[in-house]
C-alpha cells in the first residue's frame, strides 16, 4: 500500500463509523480527536485495525502524543516507510 | 529527595493513613483556606460530599477495568444470623494478617477514589445553560502497592475546582488555574513545574483510556521535587459527559478539574520552609489577598 491508500483506508474506517459526519470535511489535516471522530472508545479498534494493515503489534506504551491526531500523523507514526 | 523527612506533628499509622496535629493540621487548614479562595474567585459553588460513592457512578466510567487495584470497598456481611455468629466467633484470620469475613452482602458503594466524580453524579441527566464551576475537598482511598507519609496515602485529602461546560470554557478554567498554580508555586519557592502524565491504569497496554491520554495529553502534573505530583490539571473532554449524561447547551458537556492533594502540598511546604516557615508563607499568601 502507498500512502494515499493506507489514508484511504483509515479514512473510511473512520467514516465508517461516524456516518452523519460530512465526508468532505475529512481531510488529512483534520483533528480526529479534537472533531470527537475518534473517542477513547473507538481507539483500540483503530490500533488493532493498524496492526492489520502493517501486520505489525502495536506497543501501545511506546507511542507518542499526537500520533492519532490527523490522517497523516498516522500514516507518519504506522507507514512512515511507505511511499507518499 | 528524601521520603523519610522529619514532619511535626504528623502521626503514622499502619495502613498508609496520616493523622494531622497542631500546627501541621493548621499548616493545611490555612491552605485549604487558600484553595477555597480561588474557588470562590471562579464562582465555585461549595459541596460536601458523602465518603462513599455508590458503585453504579464508577461503573459509567468503566472504572473497575481501569484502576481495579485502587478501588477499597465498602463491604458489609450478608444478615444471616449465623453468617453474623460464625464472624464474631472467629472474626481474624488464623495466622492474624486480617479479618476473616464471613458471606458478605452485594457491594454497593466504594470509598471516593477522586473527588470530582461526586460532581457528575450530582448532574447527571441535565442539559446546563450556563457553566458549572464546583468546589469539594474530600478524603480520597487509593489501595497502593507502598505508603510513605503525607506522599502517598491509602487515605488522603484533594481539593477539587471542577468546571462542566464546553470546550473552550473548560479550557479557560484550566488555563487560568495553571498560571494561578506556577505563580504559587514560585512565591513559595516550590520550584514545581507542569509535566504531562498519565493516569495509573491497571495494564496499561490493554486500556484505551491509557492510550488516549498518551496520544492526547490531557493531564497535566505540577511535580515538587522531580518526583511527587502536588496538583494537577485534567482535561476530560466529553469523557464525564457521556458517562454521566450531562449536557451543555444541547450537546454533550465537555468537563475538566483542577485538582490539590493537600497532604502532598504539606509535604512540599515542609520540605521547602520546615514547619513554622510554611505556616509564614502561606499566612502571607493569605494576608496579600492575592486569590
Amino acid at each position: 500500500m502507498n500512502a494515499t491508500e493506507i489514508k484511504a483506508a483509515i479514512r473510511t474506517w473512520i467514516l465508517d463509523r461516524h456516518p452523519n459526519y460530512d465526508a468532505g470535511k475529512l481531510t488529512d489535516e483534520t483533528p480526529l480527536i479534537e472533531e470527537r471522530l475518534l473517542t477513547s472508545i473507538q481507539v483500540m479498534d483503530l490500533v488493532l485495525f493498524l496492526e492489520d494493515l502493517t501486520g505489525q503489534a502495536v506497543d501501545v506504551t511506546r507511542l507518542q502524543k499526537g500520533a492519532f491526531s490527523t490522517l497523516e500523523a498516522i500514516r507518519q507514526a504506522f507507514f512512515l516507510g511507505a511511499s507518499a | 529527595m528524601t521520603a523519610t523527612l522529619e514532619i511535626p506533628d504528623l502521626g503514622w499509622r499502619e495502613g498508609g493513613q496520616g493523622v494531622l496535629r497542631g500546627d501541621l493540621l493548621r499548616l493545611f487548614r490555612k491552605l485549604d483556606t487558600l484553595w477555597l479562595r480561588w474557588a470562590d474567585a471562579a464562582g465555585a459553588l461549595e459541596i460536601e460530599p458523602p465518603p462513599m460513592l455508590p458503585a453504579h457512578a464508577l461503573q459509567r466510567l468503566d472504572y473497575f477495568a481501569s484502576f481495579p487495584h485502587l478501588a477499597t470497598f465498602a463491604c458489609v456481611h450478608d444478615e444471616d444470623a449465623e453468617n453474623l455468629a460464625v464472624f464474631g466467633k472467629h472474626p481474624w484470620q488464623a495466622d492474624g494478617s486480617g479479618l476473616a469475613l464471613g458471606r458478605l452482602a452485594p457491594t454497593t458503594h466504594v470509598l471516593t477514589p477522586a473527588a470530582c466524580y461526586h460532581v457528575y453524579l450530582d448532574l447527571v441527566g441535565q442539559d446546563l445553560a450556563a457553566p458549572i464551576t464546583v468546589t469539594l475537598g474530600t478524603r480520597c482511598f487509593r489501595r497502593e502497592k507502598e505508603f510513605h507519609p503525607l506522599r502517598r496515602q491509602w487515605a488522603f485529602h484533594m481539593r477539587e475546582i471542577v468546571c462542566v461546560g464546553t470546550a473552550e470554557e473548560v479550557r479557560a478554567h484550566l488555563a487560568s488555574h495553571r498560571t494561578k498554580m506556577l505563580e504559587l508555586s514560585e512565591r513559595l519557592e516550590l520550584g514545581a513545574t507542569f509535566e504531562h502524565a498519565t493516569d495509573p491504569f491497571f495494564n496499561p497496554g490493554k486500556s484505551a483510556r491509557y492510550l488516549m491520554q498518551k496520544i492526547d495529553p490531557t493531564k497535566e502534573e505540577l511535580v515538587f521535587g522531580g518526583d511527587l505530583a502536588i496538583g494537577s490539571l485534567n482535561f476530560h473532554r466529553d469523557t464525564m459527559g457521556a458517562a454521566f449524561e450531562i449536557r451543555r447547551g444541547g450537546e454533550t458537556a465537555q468537563t475538566g478539574c483542577v485538582a490539590f492533594g493537600m497532604e502532598r502540598w504539606l509535604f512540599a511546604l515542609v520540605q521547602t520552609h520546615g514547619l513554622p516557615g510554611a505556616i509564614a508563607a502561606v499566612d502571607r499568601e493569605l494576608d496579600g489577598g492575592d486569590a
